[in-house]
């Protein structure tokens, strides 16, 4: 797969901005009209409607080749780590609740370790126990915030 | 005026339990974070705010303020031993710093660069013990128009923010005005893009978005390229200078204390232009021009000087105006925020005893980062050694649990996850995420101001461009936005020129 280049990004990034913009428009139609407390829809109307000009303004300048070029291209290994990490924190953040912050932790400092090429394992195994461990004694003791038990509990 | 009764109260209680523990630790881990190639200062706040919302409203501030300062001082650590600046900020002490290291002199260095950032950053905070009563009791006269003018004043930073492409800038300070619109509308109470969820309708959690924004996504870019730095082997020995060597450096210090101090005030630019500017004033008056760059310490104290005394100047328009000088300070006011602090004039009417606790932390806290860096210098060097398999991990956990802890809810921790990715896509392809955090602040000030402005008025928008104070704001507002496209486009022009060249 091609590296997404600047121009490409600005064209989505315009993509993006059209939907966000017509929504507050929308919205703001909807916002009950109360007289006196001031123009309730003037500033989001009116930030939406610079984001617009800005938004077109992006796409100009990149379909006529003026986007700045990447200041490093993010390409093989490097952006399938970034992904992965990417994937991995993702799924960390759905599954703690429901599994528990220790185990959850521990596998999550695990993978870690080995999609950023940690290769010493008996190392990475006794980082991936200790910190959870520690973290969770520390949170539950000295702060008082119970993580999440999950399967623990 | 500051009172002096409440100041000298305040460095009692700086100084008194748990306070100066934070103290002592905030500088600690502030030094560790600046002396890391890759973290900085801003991201150290960020990650360690949820960590001091258990802790009294004082306690934590201070620990905050160590991190701040012990964070901008601990990046010429790394300059001066591996040629690769800690933070933005040390790019200049690398000119001198390195070669003094590479000439067995890289104790000296650090020696004389711990003692010219305690000089900047001492100076700069008992100008602003002294300055910033005086500038929140003119403020405590503005009105809602003065404080509409003030919010614009602020988002005319964003522009000064947006580093290569202005465009970008208004970008993203526009979507940070959109995010601060989401929850219920500041007069009539009714929710807006709520989406129909409930957790909206406080608006997005401020602290997960900064932690998310400024630290995890500053993870991703470490995990790009997982390389550790190179390995520090230079001994360090004459660690504390000499008063000799002090009495040369004696006018490098006057000058770059006041090049620093004038810059941080200066919205949007901070240590790391004041850095730059103060060694080439240096080297401008020097008698000897040519030795800068091959190892001197006027070329490791100028930058140093300059760099902390930019933090006061920072912290005046933020803690006396509710308006951050830059990203840093812009974390620290959501900090202050969420100790129910809201900074501006009201502050310092409503809590004077806090403010000048303030005072007093921010004193001290660069006396103990010269302490701690004259005492532990040989082990912040070690710490540069740290192998970032390990260290990166580290922070992606210390973000989501921090964000989780605030109000135990797995949505903090949702939150800090989608503008952690936001963070590093925006910094990716350009999008300056300052702007969009900078924004945020000042949007719900900008909105609910220019509304009351209204109401006062009976609908006629005159009223912000009638009062004196609110149109000269409003000028000014005009101004920095146009210096910065200005000096932007300047910038632009010469790196153009240079990439021809080559």
């Amino acid at each position: 797969m091609a590296p997404v280049s600047m121009k490409k990004a600005d064209i989505l990034v315009f993509l993006i901005l059209v939907p966000i913009c017509t929504y507050v428009f929308y919205e703001s139609a909807r916002w009950p009209k109360a007289a006196l407390i001031g123009a309730p829809t003037l500033i989001p109307r009116g930030v939406s409607a610079c984001l617009l000009l800005a938004g077109v303004l992006l796409l100009v300048q990149a379909l006529r080749g003026k986007a700045n070029e990447l200041e490093t291209p993010l390409v093989g290994a490097n952006r399938r780590r970034v992904l992965l990490i990417g994937l991995l924190t993702g799924a960390y953040a759905a599954i703690v609740a429901h599994v528990g912050f220790l185990i959850s932790t521990f596998i999550y400092l695990l993978l870690f370790g080995l999609v950023v090429g940690e290769r010493r394992l008996p190392r990475l195994l006794l980082f991936s126990c200790l910190v959870p461990i520690a973290i969770y004694l520390v949170f539950s003791t000295l702060f008082n915030v119970p993580l999440p038990e999950g399967w623990l509990q | 005026m500051v009172d002096l009764g409440l100041l000298f109260k305040g460095f009692a209680t700086v100084l008194s339990g748990y306070n100066l523990l934070a103290l002592v630790l905030g500088s600690f881990m502030g030094i560790i974070v600046g002396a890391i190639p890759g973290l900085t200062a801003t991201m150290g706040i960020a990650l360690l705010v949820p960590f001091t919302f258990g802790m009294s409203p004082i306690t934590g501030i201070v620990m905050l303020l160590g991190i701040y300062t012990g964070g901008i001082y601990g990046g010429g650590i790394a300059s001066i031993l591996i040629k690769t600046p800690g933070t933005p900020a040390a790019v200049a002490t690398t000119f001198d710093g390195y070669p003094m290291a590479q000439k067995g002199m890289a104790g000296k260095a650090i020696g004389i660069a711990t003692v010219a950032s305690g000089i900047g950053g001492t100076f700069t905070a008992l100008c602003l013990t002294f300055f910033a009563p005086i500038l929140a009791n003119f403020a405590l006269r503005f009105s809602a128009p003065e404080y509409f003018a003030l919010a614009v004043f602020g988002l005319s930073v964003v522009v000064s923010l947006a580093g290569r492409s202005p465009l970008k800038g208004l970008i993203s300070g526009a979507l940070g005005l959109l995010i601060a619109m989401v929850g219920l509308d500041p007069m009539g109470g009714f929710p807006r893009f709520t989406f129909g969820m409930i957790e909206l309708t406080g608006g997005f959690s401020f602290v997960p978005m900064l932690i998310g924004l400024f630290a995890l996504s500053e993870g991703f870019r470490q995990v790009e390229t997982i390389v550790t730095a190179p390995r520090v082997t230079a001994v360090l020995k004459d660690i504390v200078p000499k008063l000799r060597e002090l009495g040369t450096c004696s006018i490098t210090f006057i000058r770059s204390c006041v090049i620093g101090l004038i810059v941080g005030i200066t919205p949007a630019i901070g240590a790391e232009t004041s850095s730059l500017i103060s060694y080439a004033e240096a080297k401008r008056t020097s008698k000897h021009p040519e030795l800068f760059g091959t190892g001197i310490l006027e070329g490791v104290a100028a930058p140093q000087t300059a760099e902390n005394a930019s933090t006061g100047g920072d912290m005046l328009p933020m803690l006396t105006l509710g308006i951050p000088g830059d990203a840093a300070t812009a974390v620290l006011m959501g900090a202050l925020t969420i100790h129910n602090l809201q900074p501006g004039p009201l502050l310092f009417r409503d809590h004077a005893e806090l403010v000048h606790q303030i005072f007093g932390g921010m004193i001290l806290a660069n006396f103990m980062f010269v302490i701690l860096g004259l005492t532990f210098a040989r082990f912040f060097a070690r710490v540069i050694n740290i192998d970032r398999k390990y260290l990166v991990p580290l922070i992606f956990i210390a973000c989501m649990v921090g964000s989780y802890a605030i109000n135990n809810v797995m949505y903090d921790l949702v939150t800090c996850v989608v503008f952690g990715f936001i963070g590093y896509l925006m910094m990716r392809y350009d999008y300056p995420v300052s702007p969009m955090v900078l924004a945020q602040i000042l949007g719900a000030m900008m909105e609910s101001n220019f509304r009351r402005s209204l109401v006062m008025s009976q609908g006629d928008p005159s009223i912000l461009v009638t009062r004196p104070i609110a149109l000269t704001i409003l000028i000014l507002a005009v101004f920095t936005t146009v210096t910065a496209i200005r000096r932007q486009r300047r910038m632009a022009g010469s790196q153009t020129a240079r990439t021809n060249s080559t």
